[in-house]
Parts: structure tokens; sequence; C-alpha cells
């Protein structure tokens, strides 16, 4: 399931394991707990091998997807579980302190003398995230918390969540299936793919720097376009990437850098647009497939020939199914990778500034 | 296809739910056009489920009228009502084959073998299913099932309208995207009356050409997806709508032109539009989208600090503090600044709204 | 630990080893050997086998099993599944018609065959007076079909309750939304009952087919006490015939055919399961 991972995290940062169902990242999550065992390979938590040591030993706090909570038990005494159990005896006026400054901080200070059941989904998964905060635990886990919330629900806790676990000196980590959620909130990310990491590193690095198709489609938001393109020299130095009869574009990169025929062309869906008032973009016939409204963006889904594409409006417009529109693509945003491997190529915007992202 | 109609509608059911309080639709009034893609958006618990099972005949409402074409159904068997329905979860004829399910309803009224041949094979055609049309039912994913129900409802050429509660909400999401493809396709084509209910914005602002918004059992506001997210009728639905949601100030009115409470903001009358005759609690509510953010001061522009800058890949949304003012925008990926940084902010007159009491103030 | 499961299912798994897996050997010991009492067990190899696969009286008494499990299923599935029908979803009645048909279920088997007993006795019994007022003379102890059929009847009293409630509780898991679908398209009553509510008990029903297909092989009780087998071998099932030649200590013999109609009962079942329950969500190209 997991192959050959080596993972370094820094005390003080927030990172998510990001990957689509079944990559892995759950499992992983679960063994850095201590809930399940790896079959090879040692854990250390602070230089300390923790690997045989059990989960209820290692001084950590795991947050679930179906925010459990003792039904029988107020929110007040839910919340003061862990502590109430922990190895170290706690007095009665510090657990009430503990309790609520941490319910303070995930604003639940008004219904602690409430059961789970009588408040809403919300409010029952910020309690499952206090008896998490609560044991300030060095390291704290949560998979996919929000996964079973509303979008607006979804959308508020993670601003809150950023805010919370800042300024702490353990590690959080994080795993889930939405790129948003690394994007807001996380500092690093690491990326799986069928077990294995394909990238880990800073998130806004790793969101530039992609080292490979697999990690530039899926961590991006929506999700990277990625075309086949064939490549052919021009005589004036630069090449021409032609994806299709009018989608066709001349970037000035040297030949020796895509020796190649083909590669994967990737295009960022914010960089497909409508309109070109600076003409300087490359035009093309397309169909509309479905005008999708998410958020205060409508995502629009199009077809070129036998290509499908979406391209991202910052606004909310309806389009009727079959529509022909004319739009266009910045060619100073292309990603190129190598169209067998999907490892990470070249790309057209050179103002990126390269870091210490560790890729495999 | 038939022009919907609730009128003064009402309905109150007792509910033994320990903690929950007994819910009531009431005084409701929405009207379905023909041939139109509806949807009826609200969180769970509002009503919606109620209001389909009313319209299909399944309940009956203690007060109120539901017209179909102008005539009251109101004491209409569910089978006389020609109304079609997809359910949440998938209802499919398990033991029939794809087309047996599509020719049952035809089949059930005695129409001639022939007729229900060519209807069903107009319909598969339609829906993409000829691939499938002997597979027994059981055999199909969620979502093929699904296209199936969707099938079945509108197979018979009396349908007066097709009703769907959360249809997607077993549907794979690679999948989903061509199913809402294919509802829109359909609605279209075939020009059906189709109501869509969901708590989920994105599914309702992506199928309807009008959507109703829904809160405690009373419409909220009933517009185009478009008409929802520029012009929100209560702060309410401009939080509902759109991600993040619409900043809501509260302001005091003052001759020169608007106040902000707890800060020292001030909106002159240039911006904030006529404010005379307002009373009242007043809101200024602009959507994070149209916040204008500058680094460089300028001008009648107010002054606000970063709080925390959440990266959303195409683009940044900043939370912006003043005094004890809070507020969103949303700014260009390569945005550069950090927390702390000041910026200075404009809310320019065609974007921003003004609230009188919880109300939308309209020019 | 890993191994801690296994520690904690350990006293259950020495239990089921002592009363189940234990006599399974034993049998199957003795199934191998010819024994007398007194002298000392022979080994014969599958001799005994043979011995019963040849022997009439082992064969007849196969059948007549086999028919009356058949038989038992025929009647006792529709039956159940009708009344299960017939029966209030919501409400207070619900609580007190379950209670009062499953009194059949909960009375013990030898009660059950002296009761019946008193019922079908021909100076007593309410049975016999009742036929004679229709002019059938029926008489359970001299004659070959008055008494398979009674067996048969009792069999159905006790029984059928268990496939009500199977059924019952079949029906009240199928999802209300196929029954407003189902009205929506106009399907009739019947429509309804074959494509909707049969299609969806065919766990429930499978289940209760195995249920007293297995069960019904173990029919003992009522024939030996109403009955006594007879008249002749009539009622003589699967079960006395083994018990009967295990108490003449033919315990070799016992063995032997103890051992057949295991197999006999493993065949039937994974037949019929294979049979009624095919795999709904196959491989599709």
């Amino acid at each position: 399931m997991l192959r050959d991972l080596y993972l370094e995290l820094e005390a003080g940062s927030f990172v998510t394991l990001l990957g689509p169902t079944g990559s892995g990242k759950t499992t992983l999550l679960r063994i850095l707990a201590g809930i399940e065992k790896p079959d090879q390979g040692r854990i250390y938590y602070d230089g300390i091998d923790v690997t045989a040591l059990p989960v209820q030993e290692r001084n950590i706090a795991f947050v679930y997807q179906q925010f459990v909570n003792y039904p029988s038990m107020t929110l007040f005494e839910n919340i003061a579980s862990p502590l109430r159990v922990a190895k170290e005896k706690h007095s009665e006026t510090e657990i009430k302190r503990k309790v609520e400054e941490t319910a303070e901080l995930l604003r639940l200070a008004d219904i602690l003398q409430h059961l789970p059941e009588e408040v809403s989904g919300g409010q029952r998964q910020r309690c499952a995230i206090a008896r998490a905060l609560v044991k300030d635990a060095r390291f704290i886990f949560l998979d996919e918390p929000l996964a079973n919330l509303d979008y607006k629900l979804r959308e508020e806790l993670r601003t809150e969540l950023k805010q919370i676990f800042k300024d702490r000196d353990g590690v959080v980590i994080y795993a889930t299936p939405e790129p948003i959620d690394a994007l807001t909130m996380a500092t690093h990310v690491g990326f799986l793919h069928e077990g294995e990491i394909l990238q880990y590193g800073e998130v806004r690095d790793v969101y530039r720097n992609p080292s490979n198709a697999a990690v530039g489609s899926y961590f991006c938001h929506p999700q990277m376009n990625l075309f086949p393109c064939d490549v052919e020299s021009r005589e004036n130095a630069g090449c021409l990437l032609q994806v299709s009869q009018e989608l066709k574009f001349e970037v000035g990169l040297d030949r020796e850098k895509l020796p190649n025929d083909r590669y994967l062309l990737g295009v960022r869906p914010h960089h497909l647009f409508l309109s070109d008032p600076q003409s300087r973009m490359v035009p093309f016939q397309a169909t509309v497939e479905l005008a999708e409204v998410v958020g205060s963006n409508t995502e629009l889904h199009l077809r070129h020939g036998g290509i499908r594409m979406s391209l991202l409006m910052q606004q909310v417009e309806q389009f009727p199914v079959g529509k022909e529109v004319t739009s266009f693509i910045d060619p100073d945003h292309l990603y190129i990778f190598d169209i067998e491997s999907g490892a990470f190529v070249t790309r057209t915007n050179s103002s990126s500034i390269s870091s210490s992202s560790s890729s495999r | 296809m038939a022009r919907i109609e609730l009128k003064s509608l009402e309905h109150r059911y007792a509910s033994s739910r320990k903690g929950k309080s007994s819910f009531a639709i009431e005084d409701l009034n929405i009207i379905w056009e023909d041939g139109t893609a509806n949807a009826l958006l609200g969180p769970s618990g509002c009503g919606k489920t109620t209001i389909l099972n009313i319209i299909s005949g399944l309940i009956k409402p203690t007060g109120g009228e539901v017209l179909f074409d102008g005539v009251e159904v109101n004491n209409r068997a569910t089978r006389n009502r020609h109304i079609a329905q997809v359910f949440q979860f998938p209802v499919v004829y398990d033991t029939m084959s794809v087309m047996d399910n599509l020719a049952f309803p035809l089949r059930n009224r005695g129409h001639d073998e022939k007729e229900v041949q060519s209807r069903t094979g107009e319909i598969m055609e339609l829906l993409d299913l000829n691939k499938l049309a002997d597979m027994k039912a059981e055999r199909l994913n969620p979502a093929e099932k699904q296209i199936v129900s969707l099938g079945r409802g509108i197979v018979r050429k009396d349908t007066v309208a097709v009703l769907l509660d959360e249809p997607l909400t077993v549907i794979d999401p690679v999948l989903k995207l061509d199913l809402r493809r294919k509802l829109r396709l359909v609605q279209r084509e075939l020009k059906l009356t189709m109501i869509y209910v969901t708590h989920d914005q994105h599914e309702a602002l992506t199928f309807a050409d009008h959507v109703t918004i829904m809160k405690d059992g009373a419409v909220v506001q009933s517009d185009t997806p478009e008409g929802l997210f520029l012009k929100p009728s209560t702060p309410f639905v401009g939080y509902f709508i759109g991600s993040p949601g619409m900043n809501m100030i509260p302001c005091e009115n003052n001759s020169a032109g608007l106040e902000v409470t707890g800060s020292p903001l001030f909106i002159p009358k240039s911006i904030g539009g006529k404010t005379d005759n307002l009373e009242g609690s007043i809101e200024l509510g602009i959507r994070p989208e149209f916040v204008e953010t500058s680094i460089k001061e300028l001008p009648d522009w107010n002054r606000f600090e970063i709080r925390s800058l959440d990266h959303a890949g195409a683009y940044q949304i900043l939370t912006l503090e003043s005094g004890s003012i809070r507020i969103k925008s949303r700014v260009e990926d390569h945005f550069v600044s950090k927390e702390g940084d000041p910026v200075w902010v404009n809310f320019p007159t065609d974007k921003t709204n003004l609230y009188a009491n919880g109300k939308l103030v309209t020019p | 630990m890993r191994q801690r499961p296994w520690l904690f299912l350990l006293p259950t798994l020495i239990l089921m080893s002592i009363s189940a897996f234990v006599p399974l050997m034993a049998v199957i010991n003795y199934s191998l050997h010819t024994i007398f009492a007194g002298s000392t067990p022979e080994y014969v190899g599958l001799q005994n086998y043979t011995d019963v696969m040849g022997d009439p009286q082992f064969r007849g008494a196969l059948r007549r099993q086999l028919t009356f499990s058949l038989i038992v299923l025929l009647i006792e599935i529709p039956i159940g599944v009708g009344i299960a029908l017939c029966l209030p979803r919501k409400g207070p009645t619900v609580g007190l018609s379950l209670v009062l048909l499953g009194i059949p279920l909960l009375i013990p088997y030898n009660v059950v065959g002296i009761v019946w007993r008193l019922f079908t006795q021909s100076d007593i019994g309410v049975i016999p007076r009742v036929l004679s007022m229709f002019g059938y003379k029926y008489n359970v102890s001299l004659d070959a079909s008055d008494a398979f059929m009674t067996i048969l009847l009792v069999d159905v009293w006790h029984w059928t309750p268990l496939v009500v409630l199977l059924a019952y509780a079949g029906l009240q898991a199928i999802p209300q939304t196929f029954y407003q679908a189902a009205e929506v398209d106009g399907a009739s009553t019947w429509k309804t009952f074959r494509y909707v509510t049969l299609p969806k008990l065919r766990s429930v029903l499978t289940l209760g087919l195995l249920i007293r297909f297995m069960d019904s092989f173990k029919v003992y009780s009522e024939p030996l006490l109403l009955t006594g087998g007879g008249p002749g071998n009539a009622t003589t099932f699967m079960s006395l015939f083994v018990a009967r030649k295990a108490e003449a200590y033919e315990l070799g013999y016992a063995g032997a055919s103890s051992i057949i109609y295991l197999y006999v009962v493993i065949v039937m079942s994974y037949i019929l399961f294979q049979f009624i329950n095919r795999p709904p969500e196959g491989k599709r190209a």
C-alpha cells in the first residue's frame, strides 16, 4: 500500500497529506500516529524511536472524520475527558480552566452544558477538535475532519483551523483529498499518489513548482488542464507547441530543453480566458459542456475537438449547454511535463523562485 | 409539462425528535413556470422535501392550494398527478432491463407496444442509454440508475413536472459532472418543468435558471443565480450564496454619509448612495470579490490591516481588520503582502448593497 | 499486540471444539469401524458406507426426508410471506401481532409433539372428530398418508411464524420510495409485488429457505412422539432413522449414515444458495 517513504516534518509546521481516495494518506496518517504498525521502517518523534510504542503512550491527539464524541457526556465533559484519563493528574480547577480556554478558541463557550446530539454537526466537530487540542499534545493528527460538513461550514472552519493551529511548537498533520484545504491552512504539503509521496515541501513552493504532472494537476483548484502536445523547432530559436490545429503556442524555449517530440502541456484553469484585451493570447473555439457555479466562481467545462478542459471565471455567470465560445490561453503560464513519466521538464513563466522542495 | 403554483401553502407537522422544535410552512407562495429549470435551495430542515411531497401528493397540506396550470389539485391522488420524482437513493426495478424499466409506466397504462418501443427508443437516445438497453437494472452503477430513474419520469408525454430530491447525493464525484450535464441538456431539449431540491448551493446554482432560497419554512429570495449573487435581498442570502459570503458592515447614518460603528471607516454619500430616509439598523453589504484592495494609499480609501492571507490557488482571500470591523477581500494570486501589513480599500458604488433592518434597499 | 483477539476467542474456541468438532471426529471414527457391544471395534474402512448406500431402508428414509423438506418449503415460504404482507407496519397492533404469531416458535418440540398427539388421537382428538363431520375417516396411526400429512401440518404450524418474522423484517427494510415510484408509474398491486417487493425480499427469502431446509432435516421429536415413525416407516425421517440405528448399537452403520446425511444437507444447501442468490452487481464489459 505504501512504499519507500521518507519524511521529515519540522516543529511548528502544519502538514497536509494530500491525495485522492485510496492514495494511502489515511494509512500513512494512522501509521504516523501509531494506530497501525508499518510493515517496515521506523518512526521518530523528536529524535526518539516510537515505532513500537503503543498509541496510548505517545502524546498525540487524533481527530476523525465522523466527529466522535461521547454521546452521554456534555460538551464540557467531552473536552475534559482526555485530561481526566491522562497519566499526570490535573486538579479540577486546572481542568476547568483548560476546557474553557479551549472552548473559547473553538467558539463553544456558550454551549458547553449541552449534549452532542443537541448541537449542530459543525459544533460537534469543533468539540472533537477541542478534545484533541486540550491535551496540548505535541502531535495532532486529523483525518479529513471537514468531509462530513456542509459547504459553508467547511469554509468557515478552514479559516478557523488555520488560526487555531498557528503558533504551536508541535506538528499538525492533516489528511485530505481537497487541495483547497492544503492551500488555505497548511505550511507544508506532501502529495501522495498510489502509496508514494511524489513531492513534499512548503505549500507555495509545491504549488508553483510541481515536480510531476500528477502533483501539478491535482494540487490545483480546480484541477490543472493537461493536454498532449507536439513539439517543433522554429528557425529563430524557440519552439512551437501544438495541441491542435488551432491551439498552438510559440514559446521562447530552447529545443535542447525539449528533445522529445511529444510532451504533456499543463495549464491552470484560471489561465484560460474568454477575452483577450491585450491580444497576446492564443484563441481557439470550444463548446460549453457545463457551467458549474462553485462558490463565487464559475468553472466552465469546455470541449475543443476531443479535448476537455476547464476555464475558471472569477464571477457567477450561466452559460447554456452547447454554446460555442472563443477562448484564450495565456502562453506565459504553461507547464511542460514528460509525457511518459509525468516528470516536470520546464515552463514558460520564468519568474518562479526555485527553492528547497524535496521531490522524488 | 405545466406551470406549478403554491398559493398560501401551509403545513404543520409535529416532530418527536428530542431537542428539535416542531416545524411549519406558513403562507408559502411560489410559482414555477412551465418548462423552466428551477432549484429549491435551503439548509437541512427548512421544509424543502415536505414541499416536494406536497406537490407529488404524498402529503396533504394543512392549508393552501397546489395548482397545476391554474387548476387546484389538492385532492387529486398521486397517480393522477403525473409527477415524476427522482429520489436521493436511485429507484429502479432491479429485475427488469433498462428498456423495460423505461417502458413500465407506458405499459401500465396500456399503450400499444409499437408506441412503447418508439418512445423508449427516443428517450434512450436522448439519455445515451442505448448501450445499456438490455442490461438488468440492478447491475448499473448509481449514476446510471439515476439516469434511468429520470428516464422513467419523462417517458410519459403527459408528465407535468420532474421533481428531483438531492439526486446527486450518492453519486461518485467523478460521475457527478456528467450527470449534471445530462440533466441540464435534457431539461432544455424537452422543455421540462424541473424542480431540483438541495441544500448545496453549488448544485442549485449550476442546475437552475431560477433559484428559490428557503429558510425556516419561508421563501427568502427567488431569483436567477446572478441575481442572487449580485443583489441578495437579505444578509442571509448574501452569506449563503458565494464563497466567501458577503461582507456585512453595520453603519450609522449621518448627513454626510455612513459611519461605521467601532471603526474609523467612513463611506461618503457619493458611494453609499441615498441614505437620507434610511432608519433602523443599517448594514453595508459588499462581496469580497468586489472590494478593491490596494497596497498604496489612495485618497478617500479606507485603511485596513491584514489579519490573515488565505491562498486559494487562482486568488487569495484577505481577512482585513479596522477597529472592530472585519471584512474579507479577494485579490489576485500574485498580490504580495503579509500579515500585519496595511492596505487601502474601496467599496465601488455599483457593487455595494445597503440593507435596512435586514432587507435590501433598492434605489 | 496482534494476538490479543485470539486470546479473547480462545474460551469459545475450546468450547466449540468440545461440543462440535470432537463429536464430529468421533462419528467419522465410528463410521470407519464395525462395533459390537462389548468387543473391540474393528476397522473396516469404507465398508459401512457401501452397506448404507445399498440399504433400501436408508434410501427410503432419505427419499421420505427430501420429499418432506421440499413440500415444507413449498408451503411455508409462500404462506409466511403472505401473512407478513398482511401484518400492520406501524402502530400499537404491530407488537401484539408479532408476539401472537411468535408463540408457536417458543413451545418446546416435545411439548408440540405431545399436544398434537392429543389432537390427533382417534378416540379423543379434535381433528378426527371434525374431519368425520365432513365424512373423512382420519386415522393417524393406521393410515400412512394421514400420518405424513399430519407431521407436515405440525411443522407448518410450528415453523411458518419464523418465515413470517423474517419476511416482515425484510419488508420493513424496503424503502418507501420504491412504493412511491411504483405508485407514480401506475403499477397495479400485483405488479408492485412482483417488481418491487419480491426482488427486494430476495436475500431474506434465501435465508428463510436455507434455514427451513436445514432445520427440516432435523425433524425428530414430533414424529417420534406423534406417530413413533409409523405407521410402518411412513414417518421415519432421517434423524429418526439414524437415531434408531444408533440405539440398536449399530454404531458403524449409524456413523456412516450420519456422515452421508451431513453431506447431502451441505450439497443441497449449496445448490439452493447458488440457485437463488445469483450475485447482483456482476462484472460488466
